[in-house]
């Protein structure tokens, strides 16, 4: 038979091209050849349908005839004929006809081809026939056919689709009725469809949309997201132990997508339909179902209370009868939840308005005026509906049935609206369907004063039976944590989320309204201010369960409350300013419990420091974790961010009290407008970095072979810096420069020794943090030429470890004011000057920096027989952290003299040496000058003074505090010697002409350290700087008066100013040495 | 049809990068050798056998519903699988990856497999992004990598099948909650594979016996 042997390649009949228009015509005669889909057919049906499309798509794009053919033929009429045939595996060849027509749609690009293919109305046709949608291939090839053709939709084409005289839409009515779906694809596919259409500027389209469908559809929607939540609901009531976390997970998803679902209906920003939809959502979700869970069970009038308020403000006479015991309720929690939900997601302005006024005002009250007329907005022209979550009256497939059925059934659907109303005690009256002459006549009746007035009077006779503002009351008691915090995290996302609602609430209508919420005296803004100091009260204490981000977030919300309305002070009173502070001092006091001379210690804070940095409070994305929704709980095993939970062990403990601590400081800070100068603990940008070009000249190296784990040997030399350890390789270009190859924090150093080889030493490098579970930095052996060497390295590094620990450590005590730690160790004061001055240093200096930047290096370490001393060369950014330098290991009054005394002595000397010195212009004059090959004079005059100074140094430092740890005696020298010359190049800057600029900035440095130190450090430091250096003394008074000056404040200025012929003034300022 | 499990994919990327195509290529090798015609689809479903045992594919194109939020943040989750594609011609949608990627990490579970695809590998001539430039993307985001040509078939079925190799053993693993089908994973009717040698549904039944040309 021709047809069962033709497709198989039959020569003849058949054209060779398989795209051409021949080829169509063959495919036509086999269509026309089998009507009647059967077994034996099939396969030769699909293999048609196939060539079709793929003839069809190559005519769109090189013939047209190709498709007139297609057209005069009428081939779709075929598909259809084929689709209606119940038998012979129909489902196979549905699914290759849908398809097809998929690749057809999707594929063309021809507008007119386009056309053609809607004009004659068989894709309406295709759209309303019923295939077998429990096969989940038709099912998803069928709502794919309708999304791709939603997205051809625009003025033009929607004439194809929608008819205005017979009011159809198939397009858009079959799809929405799968948007309850099992399949969530499916769901998202009827979502997008209907977006699509609602985009359409179409007004007797979007006219039909909300007559005939908006209610019904927009009544199923929500009675299908309030269903899902109270599956939700009983998720987080039977989940008491965070066992079925993936679920509430899933269905706090699932809601977020409906919300914001709606949300894109309401960004669409279509008058009408937005009208309809907000009144759904208000009146048959958010008021009866979640603003109803606020109040507390088991349910009294209030919402009758609130029913009657609403209808007050919209003027209309509702009777009440509500059936509340029976009415559906969410725990306050679950209310707590989606309450604020709504308001992150949502930012329709009436709606979530209308919300805010309910929650905030839910009574009648002096604002019911002005809330009226937000509601009055946008429900001009609405019905009065009770609001009650009920289903709908009548299921979206029937309701969309009798819209298309009867062009003019709104009657019927009343009706039957009405019927099933009484019927399942759902109080809606049913007027969705109500013409605008019946509404008209309905608001008319509704609005005569008399009424009105009564209304009035019966709401208000009411209201002073009941609490004036029970559901903010329940929000505000919720924030109670005497208990714990599992309310009242939630309460406090709620007041976020309506005060920072993106465009719907402006923060000052929100906030005003709150100050004006009074009730007599009782003002619920200074309830809730105070609300929010006691969590935070409660929070500083050691043995709270407040979670931290509960805190952060009452923190961060009494920022905003107490903003200052125009420039003036925040507005808090002094008396609640100093409960903030006094809980800081507490959280402080806790700390301070924790502080141990312990590794573990200085890992943490300096960890929780970087994670509070990292962490930007959002909470929306808080809001996304459903395990919020659960009882606050402590184990980790749980998966739970930390902040979100309590802490679990000592360690934890630790941690969170680390955080309360920095949170509460960060708070005090704004409130005082204060910048912080003593966090973090070590500043990054003056740390070396890798291939940095360090200026090693009278470093002190170790050289040594590097042996990696896979046996990978280099060769480097070992640098010990005060807070680093660096490998260097030597630099190509300059002689006795090395490039930094390799950087790591001597605090993270762990040395082993080597058992077998007393050469040789394990060195590990951590990450830092106190995670140690990352893979190390570094960790690999360290070859030294000889047992000495290594025996060097050991100590060093061993001792910069214990040297940048206790550093830091003490810069903490001072962070948290550790009593008898503070005063006690002057010494290590020049830690936190270090970082502090360091940054002023780099804000002032050079701010940018390449990779080869030159950098001066520096050691600080003991001096071992047969290493070199180091020396500084000066550049922009050298001169601040010489100085610091220069700091270490000694007091503070003892660096300010040297200090003073010798940049200035410097000054005049080195200008003499620098002009005796040719090589003065160049930068390596600098650094030359002074290393072992350099001039000797230069050289024995350098250590000469430096001798000098170093005895003179440490005797002052002997005298002025007593109790400072000497340093040691080998130190001494060694310190001073390259202290001494660390500073000379800034003297010799003077005579060097590539030194304008770091002339300009060595003042500057030295006052930030000045500054600083003094900000720091005892107050008996004044004291003793006036008989240093005038000049000093008169920039105490500033230093501590504010923060770290820019370069162009007044009194910097006319110290800089002064500077280019400054050389009298310095020489005047040693004098008083 | 029966089969042991359903797993969800979603294709993701720029548009113009051949996703559909792709697609397309896969459920329904029928179309490859079309000479200059870029056909696709946005949804197919073929039958694979992995470990003997029927998994269905099932694909869908998120072509055309980027312009709406709650659009994109629905459809990574409930997807087991994803493959992240890109056209090697042209850099900007390779550069676009890292949007993408986040996207996806922001919104699927974590569990979701991702194959990062480097299309249209049969136009070499043409190339604007390295082989060694996907590689190293796909391993700093720790994804699988592979480069494809929708027009040619090159790798085409191999990238589905791996990425269903990875979302199986992660099954076996116990990662993946099958239960749960909000995963992307649906256990069959039957999990019984009678008859294993039946083509897949929809195009992969007419491939079996494709002689038209």
């Amino acid at each position: 038979m021709f047809r069962s042997r033709s497709w198989f390649g039959g020569p003849w009949n058949r054209p060779k091209n398989r795209l051409s228009l021949e080829h169509l015509k063959y495919l036509y005669s086999i269509l026309e050849k089998n009507t009647t889909v059967s077994e034996s057919n099939r396969g030769l049906l699909v293999e048609s349908l196939r060539c079709i499309a793929e003839i069809l798509i190559w005519g769109d794009q090189h013939d047209s005839l190709v498709f007139d053919f297609f057209l005069e033929k009428n081939m779709l009429s075929y598909f259809l004929h084929i689709m209606r045939q119940k038998s012979g595996g129909s489902s196979f060849v549905c699914v290759q006809l849908l398809q097809t027509l998929n690749i057809l749609f999707e594929n063309i690009r021809n507008e007119t081809s386009l056309y053609y293919l809607l004009s004659n109305n068989h894709v309406n046709s295709i759209i309303v026939h019923k295939f077998d949608f429990s096969d989940e291939d038709v099912m998803g090839y069928y709502i794919l056919f309708l999304k791709t053709l939603s997205l051809k939709l625009n003025t033009h084409t929607i004439h194809f689709f929608y008819n205005e005289h017979t009011n159809d839409f198939p397009l858009y009515t079959e799809a929405i009725k799968f948007f309850n779906h099992p399949e969530s694809m499916v769901r998202i596919a009827v979502r997008t469809i209907s977006l699509n259409v609602y985009k359409v500027q179409n007004s007797s389209m979007l006219r039909f949309i909300r007559d005939k469908t908006a209610a019904p559809y927009f009544s199923n929607l929500v009675w299908f997201i309030g269903k899902h939540i109270l599956e939700l609901d009983n998720c987080v009531r039977t989940d008491i132990d965070h066992q079925s976390n993936q679920k509430l997970s899933n269905l706090v998803a699932e809601h977020l997508d409906h919300l914001h679902y709606l949300n894109d209906i309401l960004l669409l920003d279509i008058t009408d339909l937005n009208a309809v939809l907000t009144e759904h959502l208000l009146h048959k979700l958010f008021v009866p179902l979640y603003i109803f869970s606020l109040t507390p069970a088991p349910p009294t009038r209030s919402l009758a209370v609130v029913t009657q308020n609403l209808a007050a403000v919209l003027n209309r006479n509702v009777d009440i009868d509500i059936q509340e015991m029976h009415n559906p309720r969410v725990s306050s929690i679950v209310a707590l939840y989606l309450l604020s939900l709504v308001f992150l997601v949502v930012t329709h302005a009436p709606l979530v308005h209308a919300l805010a006024w309910v929650i905030l005002n839910g009574d009648h009250s002096v604002f019911k005026e002005g809330a009226a007329e937000i509601l009055n907005a946008y429900v001009e022209h609405r019905e009065v509906v009770v609001p009650g979550f009920g289903e709908p009256n009548e299921s979206l497939e029937q309701a969309l049935d009798t819209v298309v059925g009867h062009v003019s059934g709104y009657a019927v659907s009343e009706d039957s609206g009405v019927e099933s109303a009484a019927a399942t005690e759902v109080t809606t009256t049913s007027t969705d369907t109500e013409t605008d002459a019946e509404s008209e006549a309905l608001r008319l009746r509704n609005i005569t004063d008399e009424e009105k007035q009564q209304l009035q009077q019966s709401t208000s006779a009411q209201s002073h039976l009941e609490l004036a503002k029970p559901f903010l009351d329940t929000v505000l008691h919720a924030l109670d944590c005497t208990e714990n915090d599992y309310q009242a995290l939630l309460a406090l996302c709620l007041i976020y989320a309506m005060s920072h609602n993106r465009d719907g609430i402006k923060n000052e209508w929100f906030d005003q309204v709150l100050s004006k919420s009074m009730r007599g005296s009782f003002s619920y803004k200074t309830a809730l201010i105070e609300q929010l100091l006691e969590i935070i009260t409660q929070s500083s204490q050691s043995s709270c369960r407040i979670r931290l981000i509960t805190i952060e977030i009452a923190l961060e919300l009494l920022v905003t409350f107490t903003k200052p309305a125009s420039d003036e002070t925040r507005s808090i009173t002094s008396l609640q300013q100093d409960v903030l502070f006094n809980a800081r001092n507490q959280s402080m006091a806790v700390l301070r419990n924790f502080y141990k001379s312990e590794d573990i210690f200085l890992d943490l804070f300096e960890d929780e420091y970087q994670e509070l940095r990292k962490a930007v409070l959002n909470v929306e994305f808080l809001c996304m974790d459903s395990t919020i929704l659960l009882p606050p709980t402590g184990t980790p095993l749980t998966g739970i961010n930390f902040t979100r939970r309590l802490p679990c062990g000592e360690v934890e403990k630790a941690r969170r009290a680390i955080r309360v601590f920095f949170l509460l400081r960060r708070t005090c800070q704004k409130f005082l407008s204060e910048k912080e100068s003593l966090l973090p603990l070590t500043h990054v940008v003056n740390l070396v970095q890798v291939e940095n070009v360090l200026d090693l000249n009278n470093s002190d190296l170790i050289a040594c072979t590097v042996v990696a784990k896979d046996n990978a040997k280099q060769r480097r030399f070992l640098v010990i810096d005060a807070l680093q350890l660096i490998l260097v390789e030597p630099d190509a270009k300059l002689l006795g420069w090395g490039v930094a190859k390799f950087v790591g924090f001597l605090q993270d150093v762990e040395v082993q020794g080597d058992k077998d080889d007393s050469r040789c030493l394990h060195i590990t490098v951590h990450r830092g943090g106190a995670t140690h579970n990352r893979t190390p930095l570094l960790s690999a052996k360290f070859l030294f030429d000889d047992h000495i060497r290594c025996m060097a390295a050991k100590q060093r590094l061993t001792k910069g470890r214990s040297k940048a620990r206790q550093k830091k450590m003490y810069q903490i005590a001072q962070l948290i004011e550790m009593p008898g730690q503070v005063v006690d160790s002057p010494v290590y004061a020049v830690g936190g000057l270090r970082a502090a001055a360091a940054a002023a240093g780099s804000s002032s200096g050079s701010s940018s920096r390449n990779t080869r930047e030159h950098r001066p290096m520096f050691s600080t370490a003991n001096r071992v027989p047969g290493f070199a001393a180091a020396l500084r060369r000066d550049n922009g950014a050298s001169a601040g952290i010489s100085r610091i330098q220069m700091a270490q290991n000694r007091s503070i009054e003892g660096i300010r003299n040297e200090n003073a005394a010798r940049s200035r002595r410097r000054n005049s000397n080195t200008s003499s040496n620098s002009s005796n010195t040719s090589r003065a212009t160049d930068h390596m004059a600098s650094g030359r000058e002074h290393s072992p090959n350099g001039s000797g004079g230069s050289k024995s005059s350098a250590h000469s003074r430096e001798n000098s100074q170093a005895r003179s140094g440490g005797a002052r430092s002997r005298e002025s505090s007593p109790r400072m740890p000497r340093p040691r005696s080998e130190e001494i020298p060694l310190e001073d010697f390259q202290h001494s010359r660390n500073s000379s190049p800034h003297g010799r800057g003077a005579g060097g002409n590539s030194n304008a600029s770091s002339r300009s900035h060595t003042p500057s440095r030295i006052l930030h350290y000045d500054q600083l130190s003094v900000h720091n450090a005892s107050p008996r430091e004044p004291t003793l700087l006036v008989g240093t250096n005038a000049l000093l003394s008169q920039m105490n008074g500033v230093a501590i008066a504010k923060e770290v000056l820019p370069v162009q404040s007044s009194e910097e200025t006319s110290f800089i100013g002064n500077d280019t012929d400054g050389e009298s003034r310095r020489k005047g300022a040693i004098e008083t040495v | 049809m029966s089969y042991a499990y359903l797993f969800k994919y979603i294709i993701i990327g720029d548009t113009g990068v051949g996703k559909s195509c792709l697609l397309l290529q896969f459920t329904d090798k029928r179309f490859q050798p079309v000479h200059d015609l870029t056909i696709g689809v946005e949804f197919g479903a073929r039958m694979i056998t992995i470990d003997g045992k029927q998994i269905k594919l099932q694909i869908w194109d998120t072509a055309g519903q980027e312009a709406f939020r709650s659009i994109t943040r629905s459809y990574y989750r409930g997807a087991a699988g994803a493959l992240l594609v890109y056209d090697i011609t042209r850099r900007e949608t390779f550069n676009h990856l890292t949007t993408w990627l986040e996207d996806a990490r922001q919104h699927s579970n974590s569990n979701m497999v991702i194959m990062l695809i480097g299309n249209k590998s049969d136009l070499d001539s043409r190339r604007e992004v390295k082989k060694e430039e996907g590689e190293a993307f796909a391993r700093e985001h720790g994804l699988v990598f592979m480069e494809t040509s929708a027009r040619t078939a090159a790798n085409v079925e191999e990238a589905f099948i791996n990425t269903a190799k990875e979302i199986y053993e992660k099954i076996q693993e116990g990662v993946f909650d099958i239960n749960n089908e909000a995963n992307g994973i649906k256990i069959g009717p039957q999990a019984s594979p009678t008859n294993p040698s039946l083509p897949g549904s929809g195009g992969a039944a007419g491939a079996a016996n494709s002689g038209c040309c």
